[in-house]
């Protein structure tokens, strides 16, 4: 097997860094997440291939959290779009995991299928490899395996790596994209048999069976007026979660000239829903509540197969409110829904 | 200059305002176009993003695309882009993308009598079916097209409504306004109860309504109270939207969008959805 010695990762970096963006888990200061290793800064930064979760998740390299669309001018007799943001440089992302990968796999749905294509996630999209990091110590939080993800095989990758907790990842392409890199990399990995790590159980499990199918029968239940009392519909899941996606579309006008962009929404907000003219279909937390789990657990799963939580955990960490999405799929199956 | 680009579709082409038409107060009917025409092709029902470049997109249902000519746009005035749309003369260069959504299922009402229920500015995407079927009047049975207003003032479309569709074969207008209005000998009451007092046979007949959320549940309870059944009754609906495609998220009822699925619905499939419409 080809291993991979970690004390060659900062080589390893900059030689994948010259071609591309390459992106990787890194703690700086008081925050965690996917960041260019153009910024490392060896005095405040530190790797973080180990931390589970990094706190912010991988999705803003394919789905920044602003991003240009494009740009017009106002000129005499009217007006014209002068530039298109499509963005299609190389990029790498090192040291995901499988639930956050499995959350790509919730956008390439989301963005690439059901008629139109969205050209701006493609275009990122199409230029990107995915090198995935194995867990064999899920964290408290983790319920990967609950949401038909394998912690141990990412689905998705171009290449895996493998900690077997000595100085050796064990590294494992997957794809052409994967070999290619293989061959880049091929003066750092060496040819080393290594037995593989033992993989730890979940602590946090959930049963997911039957879930869609009875969340569809109880939309109009009062119990979601007790689920959603605590919520403060601050909006810190929609944005901390790998596999939301939603977006607002705003303009910034420049003088003569001005250009649209797109930025992450949450369906938390009031606003989300809110129609000129002042009606609003989800007017309340609770509906906006209701709207953002029956996404997550039942309409992605009827629409694309997949449940849109992929057990990352960081919602429940970082709610300020105490609301635990992996106790709602409980409730689903065990709580009384009828009125 | 970049030109047209189809290949992102959220990027408007340009297209320039060549008419206005005053409906109502706050309506306004616009005619839009470019070089060749024209920007794409628009199927009865279906909506496309129109953009004030520097204000804002808003999305309307295409109230009727003049063959090959220009597409036609009757806008309220209700928030920020609109009120400063209408306040734009014929010139104007503004951007469009589309065409979305669904559009109304023109094939499959061929053959029935077609039932058009529709209140307010719920009238401009019921147009561009209503025009539709007089364009191509063999293909559908008789038409009756029941509209009501605030009052005479918020009726749109007036000279088709009050002098066209009358004098088409086999058409009827039936209009009414809320409140009594001084030199208004029609009908004064609700569309629900006008609907009832009506009461079109529901044998070989399609209803297609739109308007106002409240105004809708109404007429659908009465269009039921008169024997319609679930598969007969179409409606197309409003939700904010951003994108168009079935991806910003917002315009969902349960796991179908609106934008990509919609905005026509007849009423069993709707009865699927939870109840959030």
């Amino acid at each position: 097997m080809k291993v991979l010695n970690k004390n060659k990762l900062p080589a390893v970096f900059d030689k994948l860094a010259q071609q591309s963006e390459l992106f990787v888990p890194l703690q700086k200061k008081e925050q965690s997440g996917f960041y260019s290793w153009k910024s490392f800064d060896q005095a405040s930064d530190q790797l973080a291939l180990d931390l589970l979760n990094v706190y912010l998740p991988p999705k803003q390299v394919l789905l920044p959290q602003t991003e240009k669309m494009y740009s017009f001018r106002q000129e005499e007799g009217g007006v014209a779009i002068s530039e298109v943001y499509e963005e299609s440089q190389a990029r790498v992302i090192f040291g995901i995991r499988a639930c956050d990968l499995q959350a790509i796999n919730c956008l390439d749905q989301a963005f690439l299928t059901r008629g139109f294509v969205d050209e701006y996630y493609k275009a990122r999209r199409d230029n990107t490899t995915i090198v995935a990091s194995a867990c064999y110590k899920p964290g408290a939080n983790c319920f990967c395996s609950s949401m038909g993800v394998d912690p141990l095989e990412p689905a998705g990758a171009d290449a895996i790596i493998r900690d077997t907790g000595s100085e050796f990842f064990i590294w494992e392409a997957r794809t052409p994209a994967g070999e290619e890199l293989s061959r880049q990399l091929a003066e750092y990995l060496e040819e080393k048999e290594l037995p593989l790590p033992q993989s730890q159980a979940f602590e946090r499990q959930v049963d997911m069976e039957g879930v869609a199918e009875k969340l569809s029968q109880v939309f109009s239940s009062p119990l979601w007026e007790e689920l959603s009392d605590a919520c403060q519909t601050c909006g810190i899941c929609t944005y901390l979660c790998p596999s939301c996606y939603c977006f607002d579309i705003q303009v910034k006008n420049q003088g003569e000239a001005g250009y649209r962009f797109r930025c992450w929404d949450s369906c938390m907000y009031g606003e989300y829903t809110m129609m000129a003219g002042g009606h609003n279909p989800r007017a309340s937390a609770t509906e906006r509540f209701r709207n953002r789990f029956l996404h997550k657990l039942e309409f992605f799963n009827e629409r694309y197969g997949m449940p849109l939580c992929t057990g990352c955990g960081r919602c429940i960490i970082a709610c300020p409110a105490g609301i635990d999405i992996s106790k709602i799929i409980t409730a689903a199956k065990e709580a009384d829904w009828s009125a | 200059m970049h030109n047209c680009n189809c290949e992102n579709p959220l990027v408007p082409q340009i297209v320039e305002i060549v008419k206005i038409i005053d409906e109502t107060p706050d309506v306004k009917t616009f005619h839009v176009r470019n070089e060749n025409g024209v920007p794409f092709d628009v199927r009865p029902g279906q909506l496309a993003m129109v953009s004030l470049l520097p204000v804002g997109e808003g999305m309307f249902s295409v109230s009727w695309q003049e063959e090959k000519e220009h597409l036609q746009f009757a806008i309220r005035r209700v928030g920020l882009m609109t009120d400063e749309l209408h306040s734009v003369g014929v010139g104007h260069k503004i951007g469009v993308r589309g065409p979305y959504g669904n559009g109304f299922p023109v094939e499959a009402c061929q053959g029935k009598d077609m039932l058009f229920i529709a209140g307010g500015i719920g009238l401009a995407p019921l147009r561009s079916f209503i025009k539709y079927c007089l364009k191509h009047r063999s293909d559908y049975g008789k038409i009756q097209v029941l509209y009501g207003a605030r009052s005479y003032a918020d009726l749109c479309f007036k000279d088709e409504l009050f002098d066209l569709w009358p004098k088409e074969k086999d058409t009827e207008v039936f209009t009414t306004l809320d409140r009594p209005e001084e030199g208004w000998d029609g009908h004064v009451g609700l569309i629900p109860s006008y609907l009832e007092e009506l009461n079109p046979a529901p044998e070989g007949k399609v209803a297609v309504i739109c308007g106002p959320p409240i105004m809708i549940k109404f007429a659908l309870k009465s269009l039921e109270k008169m024997g319609y059944n679930d598969e007969q009754v179409i409606t197309t609906l409003e939700m904010r939207m951003k994108c168009g495609i079935g991806k910003c998220g917002r315009c969902n009822i349960g796991s179908e969008y609106i934008c990509l699925d919609g905005p026509v619905f007849n009423l069993a499939q709707l009865r699927k959805l939870p109840p959030e419409w």
